[in-house]
């Protein structure tokens, strides 16, 4: 437990509360139950903040990430732009069009801004095609190009097309964005950080975001839009053959502590001293897969392809009805990536902690200030971690084709989460040591070996397709008749040089 | 069921409909329809001069400008007996190749994203501004340069130029590697471009495919050196041709042949630069004979003339018949064979029998442009 | 290593063929003839040919399948009102022989590539270009069609008949393909009896909207 002790807080203080007001009057045998449902629904609200707060930072992360690794440079929009001119060039004096007369005070303000840290700088306007750091020193490098989209976004018409079934046109999204937002509240961020401690909250997690799916094919038929079903039907078939590993892979998780609780599964890796990355290397790959699949993703985006499809699913979607489906998108791939942090990378806990403790002379005062940094901070430091990783495996790999998704998901996925499965239970039962205040609760080496058989079992199978036989090098010919080549293809067959 | 790929659509490559008969998702008939950008080309040259007819052949295929303003000016010369000096030939083919470099640029910055990856994308953007730059010394603005002339060329090499290009083709070479190292090696592209769209060589050139799409069929049929015009045969370069499966051709082989041809263009440009007459830092004046010689301005009595040209798409061709002394000034009729319009109705038969999510990625390895095939 | 093809295999090979048709076609109204490039620095020759409208296809046929003439690259429709009635309408078509043949199989599924030499190609294979003008009558501009010998011909001849009005007979689906499908029967703006609206070049200049024009039917009753 650290010093971040949200909940703690929260339940003295709706116990003071209560106790203050209801235990005073005749009710007051429901004390009890009236400060248990206060304290969960605001711990609830709270984690859902903490997380619809921090999602800015995911998309942040993307846009900038995949600029760099296109060789963009600068920022696109910034605070600044809304003062900045480059060159003679700007906004435009936007804020004479303000009602009410603030707008004079707005433009004061710019004045004086533009006068302090404006940009005069006497360079062309657009200087090369993909660097803009030319702009010079922004605030908040980008974070105001969400806010610009997100006010695009709302400004645009609602429209729902006329042959579209409007009812289940319009709750396709009621019904993606609603479970997914479900779960948001579920998940503990940090030891004093949580909602509901439900003792089946994975479970009902994983159900909920099983959900998803049906809105997707609400929306892809009520949009009577044959790219839309096209998108939507490759959709429903790629979410329901990635959900089975993906459930595998959690239920293998949840063996290996014991429970189906969010909490006990952070706490037993915490109390082993390892995180289950290390046990369970090839459960991590499979997990980051299946949910990269899940959230759709490149490279597993063909539903809502571009190339051919034009936004598949979401072709009949404007305005923000589409960006709360992009929203969407993105706090599933948030959910996906917190989770990843609670299951695998150990949730709160600080890396190296005991490394740091153990430092000669300075140890004590090192751990003192790095206990500082709260459990919940860890939480979302590794989950925008792995997001990294998904949004690197974004800029570098094409799209995979429906069907060859679908044969992957079947013939390599889930046979090696069921191999997961076995193998996590094989663990569970022979290699767990129950708590002892000691070191270890596992046999840490075997279990380390017995984790990874199916990465061994991958490696062997896919390093034999290795690279395709070298093509042979063409062959003069001065002669195109049938025969001429014919005994020219003879003579390379038997001269074995290929 | 008819899907309809409209005429506003993030894949084709231009303003085109294409509309495909699926079931499921396999493709069972296709069928193109052109048009959107019909220019009238042909009718409007009936009322220029020769040398007016420049600018409009380098708006048939915007991507690939200079190639069809060579094509035209071969034509043109061989209408009105021109010849040209021999350091306008290297010039010319200086341009030309490294605008197919920068049109293979374009391509593979428009495929890549058709099968998925959209760093590349932004990759070729990267690296086609260092060749339009050059083009841009060149011929004066960065798309439409309307560089030659008939008799030759309209500017000599900027001071400084040739420095310039090396610099920037030998960047160029670690780029390709780059780009083969992210591709080649890459498992998901193998799979979508493998097996995808396979072509022979002779279905090919029976419905009237050329250039680096045949290629990958197997045969180095290369307009340069079949029919030849300019100063190729005094460089050393070869067609880039690929050895196909028995299926015939994929996209993986047009891929390969255009990169191997980026790699051909540049080594030639570095040829020439250091084999040109008089030298790559000799600037000549505009109307110097060493590089522009004077042309006719009218067609002799009855002539045609009808030049076929390597452009980065395949063959391209002018027909061109002169109208003599009562309309001498312009041509009676300018006939223009565009590559492109033979090959996608083709490219929409092969893709029958195939899935959707084929379409773009043999169709982009084809390498539309719709300027030209509209004219 | 492939060099291009050089001047005397050019006449060899132009000259070869031209014996073979005067052979096999001779007296039948058939004029052949070469005539070089005249500009640049490679004269090559190619063949040229003016054919009667009813021989063509078998002459097509015979060039297809016996001399090898691979490629049809470019048919153009021409419109010549100012000659003699039965030379009002002429099809010229561009043909090619190329070297391409599907490479040899080496290994059961691959192939190996063809580098073709064509200096050392003998005569009935090097490459060369042949164009065929047909003059057509001016009330019966049809010719039939090449588009089952040469598959290339097909959207050549569409494009010929939607803009200069050349029919093919045989052609299994003549349809408007740069015009839009809807432009009114019998209109093919080639023809020389349409003008562009701008004539000269400086009119584009002075009223490039065309604002001063009147509108089409401005005389028209209504």
């Amino acid at each position: 437990m650290d010093w971040l002790d949200v909940r703690g807080f929260v339940e003295w203080s709706t116990d003071g509360v209560t106790q203050a007001t209801i235990g005073q009057t005749r009710f007051w045998e429901y004390k009890d139950v009236v400060s248990t449902v206060l304290t969960e629904a605001t711990m609830g609200g709270v984690v859902f903040g903490l997380i619809m707060g921090t999602v800015l930072m995911i998309i942040w992360i993307e846009r900038k990430l995949i600029a760099r690794l296109m060789d963009r440079r600068g920022a696109m929009t910034s605070m600044r732009s809304l003062w900045a001119g480059e060159s003679g060039l700007d906004a435009g004096e936007w804020w004479r069009k303000v009602p009410y007369g603030i707008g004079s005070i707005i433009g004061r303000v710019i004045r004086l801004l533009q006068r302090i840290i404006g940009n005069s700088s006497k360079k062309p306007t657009v200087d090369r095609v993909n660097d803009r750091s030319y702009l010079g020193w922004p605030i908040l490098p980008g974070m105001f190009q969400n806010v610009a989209d997100g006010v695009k976004l709302l400004q645009k018409e609602w429209m729902v097309p006329k042959s579209a079934d409007r009812m289940m046109f319009e709750a396709a999204p009621i019904i993606i964005i609603s479970s997914t937002v479900v779960i948001l509240g579920l998940i503990p961020l940090g030891p004093g950080i949580y909602g509901p401690d439900l003792q089946y909250g994975v479970l009902f997690a994983m159900a909920v975001f099983g959900v998803a799916p049906l809105g997707i094919f609400f929306a892809a038929w009520a949009s009577n839009n044959k790219y839309a079903l096209i998108g939507g039907i490759r959709s429903a078939a790629q979410l329901t053959a990635y959900e089975i590993p993906l459930l595998l892979v959690v239920l293998s998780v949840c063996i290996l502590s014991g429970s189906f609780n969010f909490r006990e599964i952070v706490q037993d890796q915490i109390d082993a001293h390892t995180w289950n990355i290390f046990i369970m290397p090839v459960g991590f790959l499979l997990f980051i897969t299946t949910m990269v699949a899940e959230v759709e993703r490149t490279p597993f985006d063909m539903p809502e392809a571009e190339a051919e499809l034009v936004e598949g699913w979401w072709t009949e979607y404007g305005g923000l009805r589409w960006g709360l489906l992009f929203a969407v998108e993105y706090l599933r791939t948030y959910a996906a990536c917190i989770l990843t942090a609670l299951f695998f990378l150990g949730g709160w806990q600080a890396p190296f902690a005991g490394l740091i403790a153990a430092t000669p002379g300075i140890g004590e005062q090192l751990a003192f200030i790095y206990g500082l940094i709260p459990g919940v901070a860890w939480v979302l430091i590794k989950a925008w971690f792995v997001f990294t990783i998904f949004v690197w495996v974004r800029a570098a790999l094409p799209r995979v084709r429906t069907d060859q998704i679908l044969e992957f998901g079947w013939q390599w996925l889930l046979p090696l989460a069921v191999l997961n499965v076995l193998i996590a239970g094989m663990m569970r039962l022979f290699l767990y040591e129950p708590l002892t205040d000691g070191w270890f609760t596992w046999n840490i080496i075997p279990t380390m070996l017995l984790g990874s058989i199916p990465f061994l079992i991958l490696i062997a199978y896919t390093s034999e397709e290795g690279e395709d036989a070298t093509r042979p090098e063409p062959i003069l010919v001065t002669d195109l008749s049938h025969n001429a080549l014919a005994t020219k293809a003879k003579q390379l067959d038997g001269a074995d040089t290929v | 069921m008819w899907i309809t790929m409209g005429p506003q659509h993030p894949m084709t490559h231009g303003l085109w409909t294409l509309r495909v008969k699926v079931d499921g998702e396999i493709v069972t008939d296709s069928e193109p329809e052109l048009g959107f950008i019909h220019r009238g080309v042909e009718k409007i040259c009936e009322s220029r001069d020769f040398t007016q007819i420049t600018p409009y052949c380098d708006r048939l295929c915007y991507v690939s400008a200079n190639t069809w303003a060579q094509a035209y000016v071969y034509a043109a010369e061989d209408l009105l007996e021109v010849e040209v000096p021999e350091r306008a030939e290297y010039i010319r083919l200086i341009a030309v190749e490294i605008q197919r470099i920068a049109s293979h640029l374009m391509w593979l910055g428009a495929y890549t994203p058709d099968v998925g990856n959209l760093t590349v994308f932004l990759y070729c953007w990267r690296d086609r501004e260092m060749f339009v730059d050059l083009l841009q010394e060149l011929g004066g603005s960065r798309l439409h340069y309307n560089f030659p002339r008939i008799g030759g060329v309209k500017r000599d090499l900027p001071i400084g130029f040739a420095q310039r290009a090396r610099a920037k083709i030998n960047i160029f070479f670690d780029r390709l590697r780059e780009y083969e190292r992210m591709l080649d090696e890459s498992t998901i592209f193998l799979i979508r471009t493998q097996d995808i769209g396979c072509t022979k060589a002779e279905d090919l050139i029976a419905h009237g495919v050329s250039g680096p799409n045949l290629r990958a069929g197997g045969v180095n049929y290369d307009i340069r050196q079949a029919n030849p015009y300019s100063v190729y045969e005094e460089l050393d370069w070869e067609p880039a041709v690929e050895s196909p499966s028995i299926k015939g051709g994929d996209s993986y082989d047009r891929y390969r042949v255009r990169m191997e041809e980026m790699r051909q263009s540049a080594n030639m440009v570095l040829e020439a630069l250091d084999k040109i007459p008089g030298g790559a830092e000799t600037h000549h004046a505009p109307d110097d004979p060493a590089i522009l010689a004077k042309a006719p301005l009218r067609a002799p009595e009855g002539a045609s003339s009808m030049h076929r040209f390597e452009d980065s798409r395949g063959e391209a061709a002018f027909h061109i018949i002169g109208g003599g002394e009562q309309r001498g000034k312009y041509p009676y009729r300018i006939s223009i064979r565009s590559p492109m319009f033979i090959t996608i109705p083709y490219v929409t038969k092969v893709l029958i029998g195939h899935k959707i999510a084929d379409i773009p990625a043999i169709f982009g390895s084809f390498d539309p442009c719709i300027g030209e095939t509209d004219r | 290593m492939a060099t291009s093809l050089s001047t005397s295999a050019n006449e060899a090979s132009v000259n070869a063929l031209v014996a073979a048709t005067e052979k096999r076609f001779g007296g039948a109204g058939i004029e052949i003839s070469t005539k070089k490039h005249a500009g640049g620095r490679h004269n090559h020759s190619y063949l040229t040919m003016t054919v009667p409208a009813q021989h063509l296809k078998s002459l097509a046929k015979w060039l297809k399948h016996e001399q090898n003439i691979d490629l049809c690259s470019l048919i153009t429709g021409v419109h010549w009102p100012a000659k003699a009635p039965e030379q009002e309408w002429e099809v010229v078509y561009h043909l090619v022989r190329t070297t391409v043949r599907n490479p040899p199989v080496v290994e059961g599924s691959q192939t190996v590539g063809l580098r073709v030499d064509y200096n050392a190609l003998p005569v009935s294979q090097t490459p060369l270009e042949i164009e065929i003008h047909v003059l057509l009558p001016s009330d019966s501009p049809v010719v039939d069609t090449v588009e089952d010998i040469w598959p290339s011909a097909s959207w050549n001849e569409k494009e010929t008949w939607d803009l200069v009005g050349i029919e093919f007979s045989g052609h299994q689906n003549l349809h408007r393909v740069l015009l839009p499908a809807d432009t009114p029967v019998g209109y093919h703006p080639l023809q020389k009896q349409h003008k562009i609206r701008y004539h000269e070049f400086n009119e584009m200049y002075d009223d490039p909207q065309g604002f001063g024009r009147k509108p089409i039917d401005k005389d028209r009753v209504k």
